[in-house]
């Protein structure tokens, strides 16, 4: 993953590449709006008597508000993800196979099954002490002189996430029958919570942690190239882990407790756009938030539309993109490690 | 060890008079492994013959006295076996499949009965009213629930159609949809359901969709277990069931059994749709 194609990142290309993706994203999160399993009207929506109508209330009260919070929870997830590939030295690193959104999603169901109101500000910040929890453990166990060997990092996430997916079948076990089926489908992703105060509270989470990480893309560019080379150039390493590994947490722990488990979208966008854009983290990190924001919108129209009215979960969209792209992956990555 | 050798004797006495079953088993000793199967029991002066109920039944009261033998579908065998059954009465489910095979392995007879629809509940209330040798008792609980459901359909005879969405789930947003007994039981209380021609039984749906389908009453059974949803539909303005404060909460156990209590369900439906008709 080392081998950058992209040329020398001048700041005219980097807000070039950034510009034309946030265009992306824009037109994106427009489209979207406009399909949805009902018709409605964007003229009569905006026309003179238009806040009254359904048309109104289906694009701008329901619909807009959904389409936002998935490109913030798709730019959270694909974030996080480059922040962690760029952190361990592997292209497989992604919060989903770590077992972090797993980790996120145990806390999360944990405290929803005690009959916290889903919107409150606690199940958030249970899967924040998740995903923070998970981390440590896949960075204790991974990691060894900075790098994360493929294998190694496939066992981690092997066991973490069998042990999140061992954890939710006992809150479930425990739990009534309502609300172990509630927990079931919040963990199979959905965005349908929707609403501009939802939206706004994901983001200001969503860019903290984005901009968290900003401020270390360089030190990462430095730590990729050696942990010792970039200590001796005066990066305070162990900083930088400690806020890279908080930050990326906090964004999966937005993503995670608003739409519960979407996969795959944090392992996809950043290799994408690494092989058309380079490695380096100062364009990586804010593209891949543009681009995991533009495929999760995409996968949740895909998600709404697809069968109707009947909608499906997004997660199962997400996965089917991601499952096979994470095959090639793999088969990739080991056979130039064999080699 | 008073009370179970009295009820061991009172089962071995029940089991002397009883006629011999219709179907196969013995219809001293049950074990109810859902609770419509309980009920439906209970609705036949059958209660008394339950040895062990599943981790659900919770009504009538007088079960909460009896053995638990595992969840609704996940029964223990080794639990049922336990209380040694002469019969044991079980619901489709993928969910209880293997634990009904080896139940059936160790030589205890296991009756499936349906419970989606109004004709699954006329079914079983017959199935199992056969098995324990009360056909006559099956014919007239079914006669009782048929008389309530007409009384009610009477009820609502002549009142404007009402279009109804029935919620089961807030996040994600699941409904009642076609082919189910709640779809049933809203067409029995005078509407129609907004979400019949979804496509699943209980699909979840987009907020868009209530918008779009612009139902006059919400009824909302999973108010009660999730909270968050208190504003779930305030937001949808244009919805008729929202302008005209008609978003009502229902207690959801009797709508989702189908059981003997479905008059009982239809009814509450009936003065939640439409309250200004004569009780």
């Amino acid at each position: 993953m080392r081998r950058g194609r992209g040329a020398h990142l001048t700041p005219r290309r980097l807000l070039g590449v950034l510009a034309v993706l946030a265009l992306l994203v824009v037109a994106s999160i427009v489209a979207a709006t406009l399909i949805g399993p009902t018709s409605a009207s964007l003229a009569r929506a905006l026309g003179p008597d238009g806040a009254g109508t359904p048309d109104h209330l289906i694009l701008f009260r329901t619909r807009l508000p959904r389409v936002l919070l998935g490109a913030v929870v798709g730019g959270a997830l694909a974030c996080a993800g480059a922040a962690l590939q760029g952190l361990l030295g592997n292209p497989l690193a992604d919060p989903h196979l770590l077992g972090i959104s797993a980790g996120a999603a145990v806390a999360g169901a944990l405290v929803l099954v005690t009959g916290a109101d889903p919107v409150s500000p606690v199940v958030p910040l249970a899967a924040f002490a998740g995903a923070l929890g998970t981390m440590a453990l896949v960075f204790v166990l991974a990691r060894r002189d900075g790098r994360a060997a493929p294998t190694t990092l496939l066992l981690v996430g092997v066991v973490c996430n069998a042990l999140g997916a061992a954890a939710i079948m006992l809150v479930n076990a425990l739990a009534s029958y309502t609300q172990a089926q509630g927990v079931l489908f919040w963990i199979m992703g959905s965005l349908s919570a929707q609403s501009y105060v939802l939206v706004g509270l994901v983001a200001a989470y969503a860019l903290a942690g984005v901009v968290a990480l900003g401020r270390h893309a360089q030190h990462l560019n430095l730590m990729a190239a050696g942990e010792e080379g970039a200590h001796a150039l005066g990066v305070d390493v162990e900083r930088v882990r400690r806020t890279v590994f908080v930050a990326a947490s906090l964004l999966v722990a937005a993503a995670v407790s608003v739409s519960g488990m979407i996969n795959f979208v944090g392992l996809i966008v950043p290799h994408l756009l690494r092989l058309l854009f380079g490695p380096d983290l100062r364009l990586l990190l804010p593209a891949s938030f543009l681009g995991g924001a533009v495929l999760l919108v995409w996968a949740d129209t895909a998600a709404r539309t697809a069968l109707g009215a009947n909608e499906l979960p997004v997660g199962v969209v997400t996965a089917f993109l991601g499952g096979p792209f994470f095959l090639y992956l793999l088969r990739r990555t080991l056979r130039r490690g064999s080699a | 060890m008073l009370r179970l050798l009295g009820a061991a004797a009172f089962a071995v006495v029940l089991a002397a008079c009883a006629p011999p079953p219709a179907a196969r088993g013995d219809g001293a000793r049950i074990v109810s492994l859902a609770p419509s199967v309980t009920e439906i029991l209970f609705g036949l002066d059958a209660g008394a013959r339950l040895v062990g109920v599943c981790g659900h039944c919770n009504f009538p009261p007088a079960v909460e006295r009896l053995p638990r033998v595992g969840g609704y579908l996940s029964p223990s065998v080794e639990a049922v076996i336990a209380v040694a059954p002469g019969l044991v009465i079980a619901v489709p489910s993928p969910g209880n499949r293997e634990a009904v095979r080896a139940i059936e392995r160790a030589g205890i007879p296991v009756l499936v009965v349906g419970d989606r629809t109004l004709a699954d509940l006329r079914a079983a209330i017959r199935a199992i009213a056969a098995a324990i040798g009360e056909p006559a008792r099956g014919e007239a609980l079914v006669a009782r629930i048929d008389g309530e459901l007409d009384a009610v359909r009477r009820r609502v005879a002549g009142l404007p159609m009402q279009g109804v969405l029935l919620v089961v789930g807030h996040r994600p947003l699941i409904v009642a949809g076609g082919g189910t007994l709640q779809d049933e039981l809203l067409r029995v209380a005078g509407a129609t359901n907004v979400a019949a021609d979804v496509g699943q039984a209980f699909p979840q749906i987009a907020t868009e969709v209530v918008v779009a389908r612009a139902p006059d009453v919400i009824l909302d059974a999973a108010m009660g277990t999730e909270e968050g949803g208190r504003d779930l539909f305030a937001p949808l303005t244009t919805v008729p069931a929202v302008a005209n404060g008609r978003v009502v909460r229902i207690a959801p156990d009797a709508l989702f059994r189908a059981g003997p209590r479905v008059g009982e369900a239809a009814a509450a439906l009936a003065t939640a749709i439409h309250p200004g008709a004569p009780g």
